[in-house]
């Protein structure tokens, strides 16, 4: 099985490599079009023409839009995407500076959005043919209206406005020291023994996690509450039923697990997209994450860091897509036939 | 046809769902009228004041006023202008896209499936938030350009999911007699297979006008939405949410309209879908 699996992941990153080469590709196109001079953009504004002449030639702005391509694409293979103009630091340097934290919080959210999701799933289920079905379907679907962007507000306003409960600006109250060990804030505090920036950190990403998770709960409860239904028409239900098992124990222990495949599937699609949330819920919080750096980098139109992030999101994205996959294989052993 | 119609005005969700649509429609086509005010009007003397009913509340400004002494009320009616507009153009425009190649691609199946398939697959390998925010820098603001940010970005939507409904209706026998009769294979896509997946396309453009209603907000909340002269309601957040302390009713009223028009087109989409499926019609679930 092991083999099946090495296989398909191999696979998989072999597919993504083209798809990543023609994004790449766009990414610089798109950028490329903009009526911007990142030469004029990254000297001083009294710069002389002549100064801004030699720096377009030192960047390769003077050569042909596809030789450009492959100077960027040859430093991106060795690590180098360039600098920021706006901050005058290595791209690369400043996304892995702050992808950590994005990861932290999408992981987080995804803890969130399960058990959310998985809960809620039961519970719409629970309640099918009562008085409740449809109000519960409607209040779903309401909040399956509600995206990430506007559970942030909400929350932020409930939690850190009205009730002032929890804090919503940042990664740590201000005056903690940030220990740097690992790049992952929970860790690194943890690691180095300094437990009130822990549980400080703790608390700031409460709320922007449950934004998110509260944003990708109501997919997961759906498609769980509908896979349930398609179980429960099989004939094992029944017969589990005539063995005399207690309705409880028939949905635990012999539906859940059959309907948890698809929803284990819709789960990871919506990995990927909540990855992407993030940015929202990170500029809405000011949490020092890539999504912020990324808003700020579109506001400076600053060329070489949007392309280093555009492209941190994609691989990610990707790698995850390619994870959930690989995790699809593994438990369905219909797939594992080669 | 006339069963189908029968069974939406029995449908309550259905029929909720158009109303709020409709009422939202109204307050965007007839903003002039409605609002007490200009949306752009400032008013530095009487900035950040509570709602009409609150203490301190002006009954000239119904809502409240925002940090520029504009008008509430008036800038909420004009951002559902704008929110209805990009909804309704942008969805189009990303259905038009996205039905031609689906059926093109559907249809045909082979290398022009494979292409547009590949395509589809690098679109949609870029997460959508990111895609926006890099066309909005490559675009630049205004209510067109997030308009056309929006089709670029979820044309793939319509394409994955209507191409698998072509290549099913393809293989139904109707479309291979429409063949055999002579018709060309335009006339084949157009008459034959554009209707049998119609009711699907009318499902997606509802919840197509919900997603671009998010997006628009999303962009404008960013400030690279539809520019700074036009009212919107992303916009009308991200000014409140410098001011939550002192007046938490402008954070909450956009929120709260965002979320309203967001339900309504979500409400259509399921109550059309359960409508126009004859499969989902006939058990209801």
């Amino acid at each position: 099985m092991i083999a099946v699996v090495l296989k398909l992941i191999v696979h998989r990153l072999l597919a993504a490599v083209p798809i990543l080469l023609v994004v790449s590709a766009l990414l610089f196109c798109v950028l490329r079009l903009l009526p911007v001079d990142p030469a004029a953009m990254s000297l001083p504004p009294n710069a002389t023409i002549v100064e801004i002449e030699a720096k377009r030639r030192d960047m390769g702005l003077d050569r042909p839009l596809p030789q450009q391509y492959l100077i960027w694409l040859r430093g991106a293979l060795h690590g180098d995407f360039g600098r920021s103009i706006a901050l005058r630091r290595e791209a690369g340097s400043l996304v892995a500076a702050t992808l950590p934290a994005t990861i932290q919080l999408a992981v987080a959210a995804m803890v969130i959005a399960a058990a959310l999701g998985v809960g809620g799933g039961l519970l719409l289920f629970h309640l099918r043919d009562t008085l409740f079905e449809t109000i519960a379907d409607l209040t779903s679907i309401a909040l399956l209206s509600i995206p990430e962007f506007l559970w942030g507000l909400i929350l932020l306003f409930v939690f850190g406005v009205v009730l002032d409960l929890l804090p919503f600006t940042g990664a740590v109250a201000p005056g903690l020291p940030q220990p740097q060990i690992t790049g992952f804030l929970l860790l690194d505090s943890l690691l180095a023994g300094r437990f009130d920036v822990f549980v400080s950190a703790c608390r700031h990403l409460i709320l922007p996690a449950a934004a998110l998770g509260l944003a990708f709960s109501p997919a997961i409860m759906r498609v769980l509450r509908s896979s349930l239904f398609d179980v429960y028409h099989e004939d094992y239900i029944a017969q589990a039923r005539l063995r005399g098992l207690s309705e409880s124990r028939i949905l635990l222990r012999h539906a859940l697990k059959n309907a948890a495949l698809p929803t284990l599937t819709l789960a990871g699609v919506q990995f990927g997209i909540l990855f992407s949330g993030t940015l929202l819920v990170e500029v809405i919080y000011s949490y020092p994450g890539m999504g912020n750096l990324m808003v700020d980098a579109v506001r400076n139109v600053d060329l070489p860091l949007i392309q280093a992030i555009g492209l941190t999101y994609c691989v990610v994205v990707l790698l995850i897509n390619t994870a959930v996959d690989s995790l699809y294989v593994v438990l369905n052993p219909k797939l594992r036939v080669q | 046809m006339m069963a189908t119609l029968s069974r939406a005005l029995r449908s309550p969700r259905l029929i909720i769902a158009l109303g709020m649509v409709f009422c939202i429609a109204f307050c965007a086509i007839f903003a002039g009228w409605i609002a007490p005010h200009d949306p752009g009007e400032q008013n530095l003397l009487s900035i950040l004041t509570p709602p009409a009913w609150a203490d301190g509340g002006d009954p000239n400004f119904p809502l409240g006023t925002d940090s520029l002494g504009r008008c509430v009320l008036s800038r909420l009616i004009y951002g559902a202008r704008t929110a209805m507009l990009v909804a309704l153009f942008a969805s189009l425009g990303a259905m038009i896209i996205g039905t031609i190649l689906a059926h093109i691609s559907g249809y045909f199946g082979g290398a022009v499936d494979w292409v547009i398939g590949r395509l589809v697959d690098v679109w949609m390998s870029f997460p959508p938030v990111i895609l926006s925010l890099i066309l909005m820098v490559g675009l630049g603001v205004g209510l067109d350009r997030v308009i056309l940010a929006i089709v670029l970005v979820d044309w793939t939507r319509f394409c994955r999911v209507l191409r698998s409904e072509v290549l099913i209706v393809r293989r139904h026998d109707y479309v291979a007699a429409a063949r055999l009769l002579g018709f060309t294979h335009w006339q084949t896509i157009t008459r034959e297979v554009l209707p049998a997946t119609l009711p699907l396309l009318i499902t997606l453009v509802s919840l197509e006008m919900a997603i671009a209603v998010v997006v628009e907000a999303i962009l404008s909340f960013v400030g690279l939405g539809v520019g700074a002269d036009q009212p919107a309601w992303g916009q009308m957040i991200a000014d409140a949410r410098q001011y939550v302390y002192q007046s938490p009713s402008n954070l909450l009223l956009p929120i709260f309209a965002i979320f309203l028009t967001v339900t309504a087109f979500n409400l259509l989409g399921d109550g059309l879908r359960r409508t126009l499926d004859v499969r989902l019609a006939v058990t209801g679930r």
